[in-house]
């Protein structure tokens, strides 16, 4: 198997080992890039240059005898909303298009620090906005399993890059379920990790009391390496939480011995696809099988999840988002007459239509008698639905649900419908809205030859025992087919 | 519910053009009666007990960002100043 088809554990080994050097890895992404890139879209910038130049560096630190960590040399792609200091963090928006942050992003100086090698920033949903790459400014991504289809979104390019082999792990960041939704439709695995877990300190804020970054890999373990990269406190992130961490990788275990699993009856309703609904209990019978324990339990306000995510995350990005007004940084309206003329004008000409309807309907909610009627009630039942999950883990150790109703659909099949669009977040977005962590593992592959994933969701910071059940049920299922581009 | 489409985008600063108009004004109508479904909960909203804030250490910043850097990405520069209309007559 040629080096960019294989995990992240398994390369992290051999560089250990000087079975291969950085340099290598690096070259053989690359070519694969080349290869592949034209008919898959992951990238919105390449780092061809310095990619090979930090490779160099690692290489030779080695050499010199440095003990390095795990991830010293292994290649990964960055979402595009993740600053990184001097690289263009676009965004994928005509608003940011020429914009290059001053400063890294911490989990950007955390990886420069584990020796982690960029190849460039991905492509992603504009501002994070949307759930198929469909509203990025620069071009769709494609599926890797049937590049006539949408990666998913909003961080379908970190998705596909690792499911074609264009980068060996990537970073996203999921708001309503970014990372989860095109992890299965793309066959990888991804993590949401605890609101609070990661720094989001230069992460491009969309909606700040749901936003958090996290990792994407080919495997639980890929994924668990990366987590423990790139976790922890930090000072520049008043919403960081001040706690210990374990090292997730080290702490993996494969036994499905007493963990009980719930199965919420609400997540399996109509709206669910008949052959993802079997993929997911076929998952979670393998796990019963080998000793874990299953239960139906009810979380009666999943129905308000979306309305309420809706809410919540517009008004937040409304709020966000009003700082591109054409003066600091960013896109200026070439023709205008005065400040507010520059503004609008700005405004309308550097944003996409998905990420207007959000502002709009964020700033509707909040707008002057209508508070009490939508964000105050959102904000209620947010409260509802956490304590709801927080009943729910006083019985089981995870629930699982399907990642998403369906298998990926096809490019332009949902774009000049905004409310198809947003269902597809059904499953995903009550975990944002309570903060906690979840993952999505692939469990199979429809008739069509396309991903389901398998979500598990946790506690809040229980994210070793949810890694280790993803890591369990890797186990039992055995390989997963590689797309075939 | 029915929505001011033109009052909500100047808030907004957003300009939606005519030919777009009838396609937005849709469409948003759309999101805002789907999101109307949420029930009536009795309770107030109150700020996290277990939740507490905290200050973050008081220190001098570090970071060094020459005015060079900060201003690097400013549609428009002149003399070391951003430059906007003028909003004063």
């Amino acid at each position: 198997m040629e080096l960019y088809g294989k995990n992240a554990a398994e390369l992290s080994a051999m560089l250990k080992n000087r079975e291969i050097s950085s340099v290598e890895l690096t070259e053989s992404v690359f070519r694969r890039i080349d290869e592949t890139e034209e008919k898959i879209n992951a990238y919105v910038t390449l780092d061809r240059e310095n990619a090979l130049k930090s490779a160099a560096e690692i290489d030779a630190r080695r050499a010199a005898g440095e003990e390095l960590s795990p991830l010293a040399g292994i290649v990964m792609g960055i979402k595009d909303n993740i600053s990184t200091k001097g690289l263009a963090t676009t965004c994928a928006s005509k608003m940011l298009a020429d914009y290059k942050p001053p400063f890294n992003a911490t989990v950007m100086d955390k990886l420069a620090a584990a020796g982690v090698v960029v190849a460039g920033k991905l492509n992603m949903d504009e501002f994070a906005m949307g759930s198929s790459t469909e509203t990025s400014y620069f071009k769709p991504t494609k599926n890797p399993y049937d590049t006539d289809r949408i990666p998913g979104g909003s961080s379908g390019g970190s998705a596909a890059a690792v499911a074609a082999g264009e980068a060996v792990l990537a970073l996203g960041s999921d708001t309503g379920g970014s990372i989860r939704q095109p992890a299965a439709y793309c066959g990888v695995v991804g993590l949401k990790p605890t609101y609070g877990a990661v720094s989001r300190f230069g992460l491009v804020a969309f909606a700040s009391s749901l936003d958090q970054i996290g990792p994407i890999g080919k495997t639980v373990e890929d994924v668990a390496m990366l987590q423990t990269a790139i976790c922890g406190h930090d000072r520049m992130d008043a919403t960081s939480a001040r706690r210990e961490y374990p090292d997730y990788f080290r702490g993996l275990e494969n036994n499905a011995q007493g963990l009980k699993i719930g199965i919420p009856k609400e997540y399996f309703g109509d709206g669910i696809d008949g052959e993802v609904k079997q993929k997911i209990m076929d998952a979670v019978k393998l796990l019963e099988k080998n000793g874990a324990s299953v239960k139906e339990i009810s979380l009666p306000s999943a129905d308000y999840a979306l309305s309420s995510y809706y809410i919540i995350s517009s008004a937040e990005a409304s709020s966000n988002l009003a700082r591109y007004d054409g003066v600091r940084y960013g896109y200026r309206a070439e023709n205008y007459d005065g400040l507010i003329d520059m503004y609008e004008k700005t405004r309308s000409e550097g944003f996409g239509d998905e990420v207007k309807r959000r502002i709009m309907l964020g700033t509707f909610v909040l707008s002057s008698g209508f508070f009490d009627a939508y964000y105050k009630k959102a904000k209620l039942l947010q409260r509802r639905i956490s304590a709801e999950f927080s009943d729910a883990f006083g019985e089981v150790d995870v629930i699982a649900t399907p990642t998403v109703p369906t298998t990926a659909f096809r490019i332009g099949e949902n774009t000049d419908d905004p409310l198809k669009m947003y269902a597809t977040d059904i499953c995903t977005v009550t975990v944002n809205i309570a903060g906690l962590p979840a993952l999505s593992v692939p469990c199979g592959c429809d008739s069509k030859g396309l991903p389901v994933g398998l979500q598990l969701i946790g506690g809040k910071f229980t994210e070793q025992r949810l890694l280790n059940a993803a890591y369990t049920y890797e186990h039992l299922r055995g390989g997963f087919p590689a797309a075939v581009i | 519910m029915n929505i001011d489409i033109r009052h909500i985008a100047k808030l907004a600063r957003l300009r939606i053009e005519d030919d777009q108009f009838e396609k937005f004004e849709k469409e948003m109508q759309n999101i805002v009666d789907m999101v109307e479904n949420l029930p009536d909960i009795d309770e107030e909203l109150a700020l996290d007990e277990n939740d507490p804030m905290t200050l973050r250490e008081d220190c001098a910043v570090t970071d060094k960002y020459t005015r060079q850097e900060l201003m690097a990405n400013a549609p428009q520069v002149k003399a070391g100043c951003l430059v906007v209309p003028k909003t004063v007559e």
